[in-house]
């Protein structure tokens, strides 16, 4: 028989309604980040209009005819080169995905054999180290040389960009597999594809998941180094590129944003794939 | 009962970086029985998980091999399951699905619904049903380590091996465990080898324990049986009689190990100086009263004064410390009960006989026989009532406690009983339990008395659990209690060391002798170094704590006190042999002629100017007045009242040879 006044030493007598509660927890996690970028902005926005640099403003996406019209019609189509964002941005995306895919392939399929097998490493491992220094725009004029033809010196780019996170970790992670679980499976006899299967991968999936992270960022980066230099292709890096030959400032901007953000999507899109599928480990 | 097991002549060496290879186990032979539990007990590093590894094919000997059910091991399989020390369970894996993972390898001929039976059965078994869905990470350490027993156990293996499988559990935990394992165990007979570090969990589980020494060059140092019967109890077993002389041999050979160990990290080379041959002496003792001379002689100076520079005292906990320690020759000398020189000599240690000698006689008297205060409540105030109520309560185990086969104190307590008619074998059990346990043992019940020397003696009256029922000032007035001895090969090889060594002694046994340092020297011996216990306890005189009396209980110095005496070593052979610890030698002459360095005695006490006390003792008395004809000890020993059946024997101590280097 008590009569709790105070709402905050009792939970559940006198909640607040759901939103306010909503605000209450979540307000830590919102208004920091808001802060950030809205002064951020308006700090662009303040040295654009003083003239303090040549760079436009944020503010002219929306002034800017043209900008207004690519940020608000992202997926109009009149042929050729001339299309909206979207589209760009899904014929980049459709290149990262096949060289991805490609050196998530042959990456975790190097990795294991460097990982299981020492003399292998031993005799590749200074290579590779050497290799994945080399910049993603060192290798343009190599794989256009290679392929005589844009799209496929693209994916190359691609490829050989993104591979070596994913080849260096897997050999890690095989290299890591504790020796614990080696010896379960010596004591059991199991069979190589049972220990490829049962052991090996699930052990180094964490580590095959930190290199395919790592990598995808790798592989955004090189989509737009690749087609800035390589001119007609439809593509997100061919959209600033050929905004710049035309001075559209706002245009680049907008472009960037758009890498920004599929690049963010991107990562999260691996960790939520990491979360679901190496969760418990 | 076939073995199962045979570990044949196992070497394992381990290459170093820098070219060198380490051995890590030397001529391992092991045999083990079907259905025997196994205990591999030994210090970290001294390789017992390497053997472990080696039966279950993990690691392979560099030399030897292993044999289960006669077949050479090469490679790891499922017949020899182990249960690792960090539980391996795949963290991805349900506890089902780590069962089942090993139960489908290991069994694909069953079908998928008898392999599920199999799983469920096992997850039953170690009371994981709640949890079998939960993954490892979910699980404390203890359900993991079940789950573990539980995959090795479902894949039905002919062999189980254990590597430290509590090592990483809290006590409560590990207790329910090993109740555990030992039920399964003893239902489905399985054979299992275990690697512990936990003395406990060894007795426990074992029935037998094998003892590994340190490394490099591992060896079995012993193995023990364990004759607890099945099924045991972990509340239980601690009462059973084996169970704390199995506790305290596992625990003294730990002990040893390690102080070999700590001997061998120290240089050890003989420094010569002054004229000695060694100046650098480890000196070993039992903390006791009687260790005054060799406490005072340290800080008093004397040991410097005579030119033996560097003298270390090393404490040991039993007398079979320091018989180890002289045989091994981790110890240059010691004081040791004054039976001790006959007994090795004659061999009474288990190994080859080897000659010790004594130069000095550093102590007499300092013992007395204490009953527990229980049997004084039950009217048992003097010898004969004892043995009423030995004949009263002949169902009850009536044990004893000596501190040495060897020492004055069992021979004492064995003559005292068998002239008042109890046989000291038979109506009665003597035990040997290190001096800092018995008062312990008195407390709990678990003997009835002891025969002990001071300080210890003089604590359980002072605590009120015992009372003395024969002072050794009734049994044997001035018979000898401490001696210094030495190897016969060390005091040959270091002539001027062993004079310089008695000098020095004889010289703080002349210091203890005085009733006015006897305060100085309680405040002297209460110190950690020594007895590490409160100075009130430790005394010196006769009766009382006061230190009012001056009338000595320990005999430390003056006539006839000092000097070697074979006629009282002779007594000692006569009374080891009575009681059957050696048989009575045929060459006892020349046993005692080696044993009594009384010439080193008188060239030291010349030397030292006190010539007074190179004075022989007469005959050898006891209080019940049987003469001790030194010229027929065989016709004594046939005479007195109760013995065992000795045996007359050549005893090859070879010639007189100094030790080698």
């Amino acid at each position: 028989m008590t009569i709790s006044t105070n709402p905050t030493s009792s939970r559940g007598e006198r909640t607040p309604p759901g939103v306010a509660l909503w605000w209450k927890q979540t307000r830590k996690a919102i208004l920091p980040p808001l802060f950030g970028i809205g002064g951020f902005l308006l700090f662009w926005q303040l040295s654009a209009t003083l003239g303090l640099t040549k760079l436009a403003g944020p503010l002219s996406l929306f002034t800017e005819e043209r900008t207004r019209e690519l940020l608000f019609y992202p997926f109009f189509d009149r042929g050729g080169l001339d299309k909206g964002l979207f589209l760009h941005a899904m014929s980049s995306l459709s290149r990262v995905a096949l060289g991805y895919t490609l050196a998530a392939v042959v990456g975790i399929a190097a990795g294991i054999a460097v990982g299981l097998n020492k003399g292998l490493d031993r005799a590749l491992d200074p290579l590779f180290q050497f290799l994945r220094m080399v910049a993603p725009l060192a290798w343009v004029p190599i794989a256009l040389v290679l392929f005589q033809n844009n799209q496929p010196a693209a994916i190359f780019v691609i490829f050989v960009t993104s591979i070596w996170p994913i080849l260096i970790n897997t050999a890690e992670g095989v290299r890591q597999i504790p020796q614990d679980y080696r010896n379960v499976a010596l004591v059991l006899q199991m069979s190589n594809r049972n220990f490829f299967t049962k052991v090996l991968i699930p052990s180094a999936l964490p580590y095959i998941f930190t290199g395919l992270r790592i990598s995808i960022g790798l592989a955004w980066l090189a989509i737009i180094a690749a087609e800035i230099v390589m001119p007609g292709t439809p593509g997100i890096g061919f959209f600033i590129w050929d905004a710049y030959q035309n001075s559209y400032v706002s245009d680049i901007i907008l472009g960037v944003i758009w890498i920004g953000a599929i690049g963010l999507i991107l990562d999260r899109l691996m960790v939520w794939l990491q979360n679901r599928i190496a969760a418990g480990q | 009962m076939t073995s199962l097991v045979q570990v044949q002549e196992i070497d394992k060496s381990f290459p170093l970086s820098g070219g060198n290879t380490y051995l890590a186990l030397k001529g391992i032979n092991l045999d083990i029985r079907k259905g025997e539990f196994i205990s591999l007990i030994g210090h970290s590093g001294c390789g017992k998980s390497t053997l472990l590894n080696m039966i279950a094919g993990l690691d392979l000997p560099t030399g030897g091999t292993v044999l289960v059910d006669g077949e050479a091991v090469r490679r790891p399989g499922p017949d020899k399951m182990v249960v690792f020390q960090n539980y391996s369970l795949l963290p991805w894996l349900s506890v089902r699905e780590n069962i089942a993972l090993a139960v489908d390898e290991v069994m694909p001929s069953l079908a998928r619904a008898e392999r599920d039976a199999v799983v469920d059965e096992h997850i039953a078994m170690v009371g994981l049903g709640a949890a079998g869905h939960k993954r490892p990470g979910e699980l404390s350490g203890g359900m993991r380590q079940r789950v573990s027993i539980a995959r090795a156990l479902a894949i039905k293996p002919k062999l189980l091996l254990l590597d430290e499988p509590f090592g990483a559990l809290d006590a409560l935990t590990r207790g329910n465990l090993q109740e555990k394992l030992m039920q399964i165990c003893n239902e489905h007979d399985l054979t299992a080898v275990m690697v512990t570090h936990d003395v406990d969990e060894a007795v426990l589980l074992s029935d037998r324990i094998v003892m590994l020494t340190n490394g490099p060059g591992s060896m079995i140092g012993g193995i023990l049986e364990v004759d607890i019967p099945r099924p045991r109890q972990r509340l239980t077993v601690v009462h059973h009689p084996s169970y704390y002389s199995l506790r305290s041999e596992i625990i003294y050979f730990l002990n040893r190990q390690k102080r070999v160990k700590q001997w061998q990290a120290k240089p050890h080379k003989v420094l010569a100086r002054h004229g000695l041959e060694k100046v650098n002496l480890d000196l070993g003792f039992v903390p006791l009263a009687a260790c005054a001379p060799l406490a005072v002689a340290e800080a008093k100076g004397f040991f410097s004064k005579h030119g033996l520079d560097e003298v270390q005292l090393v404490r040991e906990t039993s007398w079979r410390g320091v018989t180890d320690g002289l045989v091994d020759g981790t110890l240059d000398a010691a004081l040791m009960p004054s039976g001790m020189p006959a007994w090795m000599t004659a061999g009474g240690h288990g190994g080859a006989p080897l000659p010790v000698v004594s130069s000095l006689t550093l102590s007499r008297n300092g013992n007395g026989i204490t009953l527990a205060k229980r049997l004084a409540d039950e009217g048992v105030h003097n010898v004969d009532d004892y043995r009423r109520y030995l004949q009263s309560h002949q169902r009850q185990p009536h044990r004893l406690g000596i501190v040495h086969p060897a020492s004055m104190h069992n021979l004492l307590l064995r003559y005292w009983l068998a002239s008042h008619a109890i046989d000291p074998d038979h109506d009665v059990h003597l035990q040997t339990i290190p001096p800092a346990q018995m008062l312990a043992d008195l407390k709990d019940g678990s003997i009835d008395g002891f025969c002990i020397g001071a300080p210890w003696l003089d604590r359980a009256l002072a605590d009120g659990h015992g009372f003395t029922v024969a002072g050794d000032l009734a049994i044997w007035p001035g018979h000898p209690g401490k001696v210094l001895g030495v190897r016969e090969d060390w005091a040959l090889a270091y002539p001027n060391t062993h004079i310089a060594l008695t000098k020095a002694l004889l010289e703080a046994c002349q210091y203890c002798a005085k009733s006015s340092h006897w305060g100085e020297m309680s405040e002297l011996l209460s110190d950690r170094r020594y007895l590490g216990m409160k100075k009130e306890v430790i005394w010196f005189s006769e009766a009382s704590a006061d230190g009012s009396s001056t009338v000595p209980h320990h005999l430390f110095f003056g006539k006839g006190v000092n000097r070697p005496s074979r006629s009282e070593h002779l007594w000692i052979l006569t009374q080891l042999a009575r009681w059957g610890e050696i048989p009575f030698p045929r060459n006892y002459v020349e046993i005692l002629e080696r044993i009594c360095a009384v010439g080193v005695f008188s060239t030291a006490a010349r030397e030292l100017g006190l010539d007074a006390v190179s004075y022989q003792r007469g005959a050898i008395e006891l209080f019940d007045g049987r003469p001790f004809d030194v010229d027929n000890p065989i016709d004594y020993l046939n005479a007195v009242p109760v013995h065992r059946d000795f045996s007359v024997a050549e005893i090859p101590i070879g010639v007189p040879r100094a030790l080698a280097g």
